[in-house]
């Protein structure tokens, strides 16, 4: 990449991204923003399903299942680890914004552990779900269930994959504070990431 | 009036969300089927044609 691609812009909201010198979006930027707009649309159409079903089948959810999904079970303490990792994430990108390479290094190293810590519990909670019966035979309820949080873990393993990735480059002396669109497009998509399971959760578990 | 200003991007999602709202409303107050799965992707659709929008405005040279 060539110095002229990453030269910062003076005023507006968008001047914290890197932009080329006449004030385009850096490629890899524009990239991650095209495809979070996708996954957006792909999010939507498992929403929609989920809405569907739940418009069309009552009792929702199901009588037997009233007391499975606990809003403040040990999914709200996965939902609280993501929102810190969120913050933590951005901590990392304005230090790296500074060229403070090792408050960089720790803040994503923080993320990548709070990232796999909520896989874990995911985990842990399919296995709770699965022993008071609900699995992914469990009708309409069950399917939806699974494959909207499923389909989240996927993309918070993806997260972790790619926090994994920057944080060993971090680690290899490859970023700078003019040099680092990997890690803002990491962040956005973390962002992302969260943003999501915020309204899964809240679908999910609290919206009765 | 600069047509690239980011306001521009959030004013096209929050056209979509309003289609949306009207898309609920209508058969939720006429007392007609209720199509939830409309009202999602409707909404959504404001969400991705905004950030569609914002890449427009943040990938134009400003020159």
């Amino acid at each position: 990449m060539t110095d002229r691609a990453l030269t910062a812009t003076a005023h507006g909201p968008l001047d914290e991204l890197a932009h080329d010198e006449r004030g385009g979006i850096s490629n890899p930027i524009l990239g991650m923003l095209l495809f979070i707009t996708s996954e957006v649309m792909f999010f939507a159409g498992l929403f929609a399903a989920y809405f569907a079903s739940r418009a069309a089948i009552a009792p929702w959810p199901p009588t037997e299942f009233e007391h499975t999904l606990e809003p403040l079970g040990i999914v709200f303490p996965a939902t609280v680890l993501l929102v810190i990792s969120s913050v933590t994430c951005q901590i990392g990108v304005n230090a790296i914004r500074r060229d403070d390479r090792s408050g960089f290094i720790r803040a994503i190293g923080i993320t990548l552990v709070l990232g796999i810590v909520f896989l874990v519990i995911q985990i842990y909670d399919y296995g709770l779900l699965y022993s008071h019966g609900l699995t992914l035979a469990s009708g309409p309820y069950g399917t939806t269930y699974y494959t909207l949080t499923g389909f989240h873990g996927a993309h918070v393993f993806g997260g972790v994959i790619m926090l994994a990735v920057v944080l060993y480059r971090g680690m290899a002396g490859q970023f700078s504070a003019r040099h680092h669109d990997a890690v803002e497009g990491t962040s956005i998509y973390w962002h992302f990431v969260d943003v999501v399971w915020i309204g899964l959760y809240l679908t999910l578990y609290w919206l009765r | 009036m600069r047509m690239s200003h980011v306001r521009n991007a959030v004013a096209i999602g929050i056209l979509f969300v309003v289609i949306a709202f009207i898309y609920w409303a209508v058969p939720y107050f006429g007392g007609w089927h209720l199509d939830y799965a409309g009202v999602t992707m409707l909404a959504a659709l404001g969400i991705a044609m905004a950030l569609m929008a914002y890449v427009l405005v943040a990938g134009s040279p400003r020159e």
